[in-house]
């Protein structure tokens, strides 16, 4: 499945979903196909930390929908996070698993052990129960809602099997936007969204 | 009858609900072992047992932006591993997060697998400008509020280490 397919079909189902990328492709594919500077925060270069951000987010904000995406390089760096991901079984929140099999931020260097990793199988070692797995267009857009659905039950883990960009699209922009622009418009965002306060006081 | 350090436990535990915190991420250390159970076992904290320590940075990075007040709990070996974390989140983005930690490798630490965050940990706290108190005895466990408070308001990382003194 090629990655901004998949990613552009994510973004087409959105209606009100919090969203974290994480670095390189995923937020060069979500600014691609949104746009989106308020609702989405670009976690750049976290080194895997995208999924647990979501997760405190998630937890703090409970009646939020929030989307996670994270490339298998940064899965590579921290795969207990599932097992906090397990425990905590945040129903609200959704870990996408852009799977191309490199480091894509990094002219896409190989990962080590790349053709063999079964994050699905790694997953369900960890106890988790919403594994899903899809390697093709048609198959994601049959099963996204079973797998994405609100108020499901728990946690759910979506692994996309998908093609390393190639010279092109290693090229699109990324989300031009310096860290503390960031944080207020993402900020406020929840902040009108959700009824929350963030920053302790109103503009 | 309750131990020494039991009691301190207790009393930090109070203190982090005063000051507004909501959510502890944790990972262990000997030191901090009353302290865990005390945090584990208090309803009005929700407590995350975290893999690794980076993880309780993304964890508590978050929550703050769901505007859930956080600490992140750890030893001081564990706090050298969040370094490159601390900069690129709560330095990069000015995302507050608070930060208690153990004072591995000070004045009473007999452990020798110590002696590098006793050469290496205030020099790094100093290098990053990292706001720090150190608490040695229950007398100031409510300093605990005011740096949670001061790093809200100076949105970047503030850190409470703690001693042996205070704890065992």
């Amino acid at each position: 499945m090629k990655f901004l397919d998949c990613v552009s079909h994510i973004a087409e189902r959105r209606s009100n979903q919090l969203v974290v990328t994480s670095a390189g492709n995923s937020a060069q594919a979500w600014w691609a196909a949104t746009r989106d500077s308020s609702g989405t925060f670009y976690l750049e270069a976290s080194m895997s930390l995208s999924t647990m951000f979501a997760s405190g987010l998630a937890l703090a904000q409970p009646q939020a929908d929030v989307w996670a995406f994270m490339g298998d390089g940064a899965f590579c760096m921290n795969p207990g996070m599932l097992m906090v991901e397990r425990d905590m079984n945040l129903p609200n929140l959704t870990h996408f698993l852009l799977s191309n099999r490199h480091y894509g931020a990094t002219s896409n260097a190989d990962l080590p052990n790349m053709a063999k990793n079964d994050y699905a199988a790694i997953a369900r070692g960890m106890g988790l129960e919403r594994v899903y797995s899809f390697d093709n267009l048609a198959a994601l857009k049959a099963g996204f809602d079973e797998a994405v659905l609100r108020n499901k039950p728990g946690h759910s883990f979506v692994v996309l099997e998908v093609e390393p960009f190639d010279d092109a699209e290693q090229r699109l922009p990324q989300p031009p936007l310096d860290g503390p622009e960031l944080k207020y418009r993402f900020g406020r965002h929840v902040e009108a969204a959700f009824h929350a306060d963030i920053f302790g006081y109103q503009l | 009858m309750q131990s020494r350090s039991h009691d301190v436990a207790l009393r930090i535990t109070d203190e982090l609900t005063t000051a507004g915190i909501k959510l502890v991420a944790s990972l262990p250390d000997n030191w901090i072992s009353d302290l865990i159970r005390c945090v584990d076992a208090d309803p009005r904290l929700h407590h995350v047992p975290v893999n690794r320590e980076e993880s309780a940075i993304g964890l508590c990075s978050g929550a703050y932006m769901g505007g859930m007040g956080s600490v992140a709990l750890m030893g001081a070996s564990g706090f050298m591993t969040v370094i490159y974390a601390l900069t690129k989140i709560n330095y990069t983005y000015e995302i507050p997060i608070f930060l208690m930690i153990t004072l591995r490798g000070a004045w009473g630490d007999h452990h020798k697998h110590h002696v590098s965050n006793g050469l290496y940990l205030k020099p790094i706290l100093d290098t990053l400008n990292l706001p720090t108190t150190i608490i040695e005895n229950p007398d100031q466990i409510g300093m605990i509020s005011k740096a949670y408070h001061h790093g809200k308001n100076y949105a970047r990382p503030v850190v409470v280490a703690l001693t042996r003194d205070l704890l065992k």
